[in-house]
């Protein structure tokens, strides 16, 4: 309300009105010492319980009155006015009175607030007091904690033992009836102590390193020492070598091809050390050697990888080929030389060989004998089925697999073959089917198979080579029959030898007469196929040749086409049926002096004289005009034999005549 | 430097011991040999005789080496039969020269080859090492070279093997005693064939010669001849006169060869049916009413009496040599034709109509 808001001001106005409105007595007189009007003086005078019961009465006479003044205006009459008049005075005088005891009661409230304030006020600053002691005593009580808890770095010293202390230390540091009492006194003693066995053991340090110092240093000057007698060990050994030589010693090679060889991956090893310990005791006709290829390591250019060049570059990697290689050098009676190479391919875990043949005189290659002595095959089935085409380790096919390699008859040209002997030799065995996570080198297994394959690879060599020879004979029409095989034959021969060539694999499946021997399976690729042609007269007789590499303990197989009054093979003729079993099934008599070199040139020439036979025992036919084309010159027992009238295809030696079987 | 050379005690033969390691490598070697060495030998063989047992169910064959194989038809023929069951049961080493001939009694089997005669039981045959009962030979006039047997002949009435071959004569010999009671005399070239005539005791011989010979056994001698190649109708120049094949079914007879295969009656010695076949033929028998023969050529031919061919039925070899039909009585369910010849292989035909599976040596 307004009005007490001007009330709340109004003690400022108050009293400065109240100075003038009561005040006319004050204003009068102002030099009247202290004397003058103060409501605030008279509020503490008055007892406000009093002026309360004031107050209630002040208002109920106002009330009355404002009954009265009522009542009387309300009767109206002349003497109401004045009465009212009366009336009207009152209530102003108890207006008055209203108003001085609200004044009263504004400062009695302005008092009791001002003495709320200072009590608060002196409250507040107690608190704040307590507060700042409060603060103190944490901060010192932090301290405290803080002081207790110091580790001084002493501690952190691992000081020897009491016991050992009060041991060792000498007495003047210990001083023990000092220091037993005294815990203080007794870390500062072995504080000491610490310190002077420190210092100690520092200069010890010290001298142990520049001992060791001089030590190296005297080392170094025996190192250089030593390293300077090497190359005059080397000069004296060096000068030793026509001593060596002189005494057939040859101590020196030996050696270092030992030292080569210790270099060797695990097979090739085993290949080296079980070829060197067969030969051992005979000590000739093979040199071994170890070989290094460092250049091959040397990739020839840089450049940015295709993805078919990255295949490439990771095929190469798998077929890489150990650096070293061991030389087999085999001779044979006759001075020719069959040199073999085995490689190792490391990723594969497999072995090759390459194979040349050399031989003392030089060799003129008849035509057909291309393929005899070719590196390709001259090694081709050593052992019956290893054609050597194809990798011996089934584990490897997994390998070919990821970077694209079908077989490895593409690269083996260029990387040797790994024939299954080879691997035998290197100790390596494959179980069939069954890829081995690890195969390592054995030497049984090597030992086992070396004599016999040396032994093979001679007569294979020695074979081929009398092959050759006598191809270079039959070109020219002649069958090379050696003295010793004479008996085998009459001495008179018509039926001549007229061609020899070769023909391929697939030509001879080709040829109508051949079936039998390709059914049988007789007739694979590994082996080298020939036609022979021999003529008497206007008789022609085809002969189809299988060569099994295994030559010459598997005879060569024939088959054969007559052409004289029509065209016999076999299925229609039954002579040309024991032909064939004369010169194949009894191969063995026609074998010749033991190595049985002789066995192709015999057989060819009894292929002859079994077309004289046949020719000649023929039965002229009466109704056909002129005479016998072929004239009986053979001694013959009996022309026909048998159900089937065989004819007598059977030389018997010194007697000279034919029989049956 | 040159190494010394010395002789290498390897360029000899190596004769490994039985437990050398060396061994190992040595028979790989060595069996390869042996294999090709057995492929050879089988793709030249020839089997020149069969015979069935007394009891229908084992066939024997014998081949050019001398061999005699026992198959078991029984086996062959049953419906669980494999691969093995195409094979003998037992082979073994007859003679040292081929295996021409055989026929079978109730409790032999008789095989011949190069000149003799051997017996074999054949409650023992089917034994492995089995060894002949009796070995027989005729008494040969020339002894320079060993004639050979080409025919057996069983005469049941008079209990004898009749033998011909290689020396021209027929020899009887008495199977109770062993000895060779006649030699007849008359072939001027060796004899291919025989056969018997049931009702007179008469033999039948075809030779190379080109004569179909009939003689009388009671009597010992010739009592007719025939040359068949001196008749137009059914000589053939080209391929010789020699006859391969007999066949008598008492009042007619067929003989083929060199000549064509030929009907005769007997009494008149007349031809009266040519059988049109230019490929001689090896082996001729009567069946039923039906004359069945092969020769060069892989078919068995079937011919009516008329002349026409009924059928020709193929079978594995290039050419035939002997056919033989089991009819024992025992086993119904082995009857069957086998044929065989220039192969290693023995034909069955369980229908004549075509060839059911083949036996193999």
């Amino acid at each position: 309300m307004s009005s007490e808001s001007s009330k709340k001001r109004k003690p400022k106005v108050i009293r400065s009105d109240g100075a003038p409105a009561e005040g006319k007595r004050n204003r009068s007189d102002p030099e009247q010492e202290g004397k003058y009007y103060s409501e605030e003086a008279e509020v503490d005078l008055r007892d406000p319980g009093r002026d309360y019961e004031l107050y209630k009465y002040t208002c109920q006479e106002l009330q009355r009155l404002m009954a009265e003044i009522q009542d009387l205006k309300s009767r109206g009459g002349k003497d109401a006015a004045v009465e009212i008049e009366d009336r009207r005075i009152l209530s102003c005088v108890h207006f008055m009175t209203l108003k001085k005891l609200n004044r009263l009661a504004h400062i009695r409230l302005k008092k009791g607030r001002d003495q709320t304030h200072e009590a608060k006020q002196k409250v507040d600053a107690y608190h704040l007091q307590l507060q700042n002691l409060l603060y103190e005593v944490m901060h010192l009580q932090k301290e405290i904690t803080k002081c207790l808890e110091f580790k001084s770095k002493h501690e952190e010293i691992d000081l020897v033992s009491v016991e050992e202390f009060y041991q060792e230390a000498p007495p003047d540091i210990s001083k023990a009836e000092i220091t037993m009492g005294d815990p203080h006194q007794q870390t500062l003693a072995r504080l000491d102590w610490e310190l002077e066995q420190r210092k100690r053991l520092a200069e010890q340090y010290r001298e142990s390193l520049s001992n060791k110092e001089k030590i190296l240093k005297e080392i170094e000057v025996k190192k250089e020492y030593l390293s300077s007698l090497q190359p005059r060990l080397n000069s004296i050994m060096q000068a030793s070598l026509p001593v060596q030589e002189y005494l057939f010693m040859p101590f020196d090679q030996a050696h270092k091809q030992y030292e080569t060889a210790r270099h060797l991956p695990p097979p090739l090893y085993v290949l080296f050390v079980q070829a060197k310990a067969l030969f051992k005791p005979h000590e000739e006709s093979q040199d071994d050697e170890s070989d290094s290829d460092a250049e091959e390591e040397q990739t020839t250019k840089r450049r940015r990888p295709t993805l078919g060049v990255q295949l490439d570059d990771k095929r190469k990697e798998m077929l890489k080929r150990h650096p070293l290689s061991v030389m087999l050098d085999l001779k044979c009676k006759d001075d020719s030389v069959l040199h073999l190479t085995f490689y190792y391919l490391m990723n594969l875990n497999i072995m090759t060989v390459k194979a040349r043949v050399t031989t003392a005189t030089e060799l003129i290659t008849p035509i057909s004998a291309g393929d005899l002595l070719s590196p390709d095959s001259v090694l081709s089935c050593l052992y019956p089925g290893d054609h050597g085409k194809k990798t011996p380790n089934p584990a490897n096919q997994y390998q070919f697999d990821k970077v694209g390699i079908l077989t490895l008859r593409d690269y083996v040209l260029d990387l040797g073959h790994p024939y299954l002997w080879v691997q035998k030799l290197g100790g390596l065995h494959f179980p069939k089917e069954q890829p081995q996570p690890t195969v390592i080198a054995d030497h049984s297994l090597s030992s086992s198979h070396m004599e016999t394959t040396m032994k093979l690879l001679k007569t294979r060599v020695q074979s081929r080579l009398a092959l050759h020879k006598q191809f270079a004979s039959l070109e020219h029409g002649i069958v090379p029959v050696t003295s010793d095989c004479h008996y085998l034959f009459p001495a008179k021969v018509v039926s001549r030898l007229v061609k020899w060539v070769t023909i391929a694999h697939e030509d001879y499946v080709e040829l109508h007469f051949t079936k039998d021997i390709v059914e049988a399976g007789l007739a694979g690729d590994t082996n080298l196929y020939y036609m022979a042609l021999v003529e008497r007269g206007t008789a022609k007789l085809q002969a189809a040749v299988v060569l099994n590499p295994g030559y010459s303990s598997i005879p060569p197989i024939f088959q054969l086409c007559l052409n004289w009054k029509g065209e016999k093979t076999n299925s229609n003729d039954d002579n040309i049926r024991a032909m064939e079993s004369e010169v194949n099934v009894c191969y063995k008599e026609l074998c010749g002096p033991r190595p049985g070199h002789q066995l192709l040139t015999n057989q060819l020439q009894r292929l002859c004289v079994l077309l004289d036979v046949y020719l000649e025992t023929e039965i002229h036919d009466d109704s056909v005009e002129g005479p016998k084309e072929f004239p009986q010159e053979k001694m013959c027992l009996r022309l026909f034999r048998g159900p089937s009238r065989m004819k007598p295809f059977k030389y018997n030696h010194p007697q000279g005549f034919f029989s049956h079987r | 430097m040159e190494p010394v050379t010395q002789a290498c005690p390897l360029d000899q033969e190596l004769n490994p011991g039985p437990f050398s390691p060396q061994a190992d490598a040595l028979t790989t070697e060595h069996t390869g040999r042996m294999e090709v060495f057995q492929a050879l030998q089988r793709l030249h063989m020839t089997i020149f005789s069969q015979c069935f047992s007394p009891c229908g169910k084992f066939l024997a064959a014998g081949n050019n080496y001398g061999q005699i194989a026992i198959f078991s038809l029984s086996a062959a023929l049953s419906s669980e039969a494999k691969e093995e069951s195409k094979k003998p049961i037992v082979t073994f080493q007859a003679h040292d020269g081929p295996v021409y001939s055989m026929v079978s009694t109730d409790r032999h089997l008789f095989s011949a080859g190069d000149g003799e005669v051997k017996a074999w039981l054949w409650a023992e045959i089917l034994k492995k090492g089995c060894k002949e009962l009796w070995c027989r030979q005729p008494p040969y006039r020339t002894s320079l070279e060993v004639p050979e047997i080409n025919a057996l002949l069983l005469v049941p009435k008079e209990n004898s093997l009749i033998l011909a071959g290689g020396d021209c004569q027929l020899h009887t010999m008495d199977l109770e005693t062993g000895t060779f009671t006649r030699a007849l005399r008359g072939h001027t070239d060796y004899i291919h064939c025989l056969a018997l005539r049931d009702r007179n005791p008469e033999v039948l011989s075809g030779g190379e010669d080109g004569t179909v010979r009939l003689w009388d056994l009671r009597m010992a001698k010739e009592v007719q001849t025939i040359e068949v190649y001196k008749h137009e109708e059914c000589s053939r120049p080209h391929n010789g006169r020699w006859i391969g094949c007999l066949a008598t079914d008492s009042d007619w007879m067929v003989c083929g060869g060199g000549p064509a295969l030929t009907l005769w009656h007997l009494r008149s010695s007349t031809p009266t049916t040519i059988f049109p076949m230019w490929a001689p033929q090896k082996h001729v028998t009567f069946y039923q009413d039906l004359i069945l023969s092969a020769g060069q050529g892989p078919c068995v031919n079937q011919w009516q009496l008329s002349g026409e061919l009924k059928a020709q039925v193929p079978g594995s070899s290039p050419g035939l040599l002997s056919l033989s039909l089991n009819q024992q009585p025992a086993a119904p369910e082995c009857k069957v034709l086998t044929a065989a010849g220039n192969s290693c292989r023995v034909d069955v035909f369980t229908n004549l109509g075509y060839r059911a599976f083949s036996l193999s040596f």
